[in-house]
């Protein structure tokens, strides 16, 4: 076929605004800096979490861990 | 905070890229992949929207949930192809919603076209390129989406398959139909010359 694809001819051959690299790389760092507070609240979360079950289940002082004839 | 940087992420390939970004996110080897996709995926957009602002924000939007979603892409494909289905869902759902309009469901169970599928094809590589541009533009975004994957890009249709989501014989019944009503829509432009 001699005749050339039109689809081809319609390929866009524009090039991005340099103005967008600047964007996306900005909407990424804070992207970034959105998920490590996220990480570090969850973790504090976790650790807090951690920290009552402890309180909770803690025997009072004097008791040996395992000794269970003491809690009847 | 003295962490090892890596060698040279300009040198590695993209889906060792991927790799590393998947470890640890780093947004100066993010920054390498955009460098090598920024133009495709924007004169995709371009080329899905005819629109230069509208395609520039689309190509940071696309970025933005590539970056979200590297740690889903699980290397069965490669990350270019990945990319471009992100890329096309993205036009598309977008297309969709601003011009509110449903997509038709297809009809699968309706038999053959009475025209040879050929034949189609034929009338609409014979297009002017000029009065290509217009018919596209009325076309539905699903149809223009077919017609630049299969003519355009030269997908196979397994590769179609995959970037849509659908099954081969729904693709072949897209496209159909999408080259019908790219014809028809030619001919209510175009009466005159028909």
């Amino acid at each position: 076929m001699s005749q050339r694809n039109p689809f081809q001819v319609i390929r866009s051959t524009d090039q991005p605004p340099e103005s967008l690299r600047k964007d996306v790389m900005g909407s990424v760092k804070m992207l970034m800096l959105i998920m490590r507070f996220a990480q570090l609240f969850m973790a504090d979360y976790g650790n807090l979490l951690f920290d009552k079950v402890r309180l909770l289940g803690s025997k009072p002082k004097g008791t040996t861990p395992g000794d269970s004839s003491k809690d009847s | 905070m003295f962490r090892k940087k890596p060698k040279n992420a300009s040198t590695l390939s993209d889906e060792d890229l991927v790799l590393e970004l998947q470890r640890e996110m780093d947004a100066d080897r993010f920054g390498v992949l955009y460098d090598r996709y920024t133009a495709k995926v924007f004169q995709k957009c371009v080329g899905m929207t005819h629109d230069r602002d509208l395609a520039k924000d689309l190509t940071h939007d696309i970025f933005l949930k590539v970056f979200t979603g590297l740690s889903k892409f699980d290397h069965r494909s490669k990350f270019g192809t990945w990319l471009y289905s992100i890329t096309y869902n993205y036009c598309l759902d977008h297309l969709r919603k601003s011009k509110r309009k449903q997509e038709d469901d297809i009809d699968e169970e309706r038999g053959p076209s009475e025209h040879p599928e050929d034949a189609f094809e034929e009338q609409l590589l014979a297009l002017r390129s000029e009065r290509l541009l217009l018919v596209l533009e009325q076309v539905d975004p699903g149809d223009r989406a077919m017609l630049l994957m299969k003519y355009q890009d030269e997908l196979s249709v397994k590769e179609i398959q995959d970037i849509l989501g659908l099954s081969e014989s729904a693709v072949k019944m897209r496209m159909l139909r999408a080259r019908e009503r790219a014809l028809q829509a030619y001919h209510q432009l175009y009466r005159e010359d028909a």
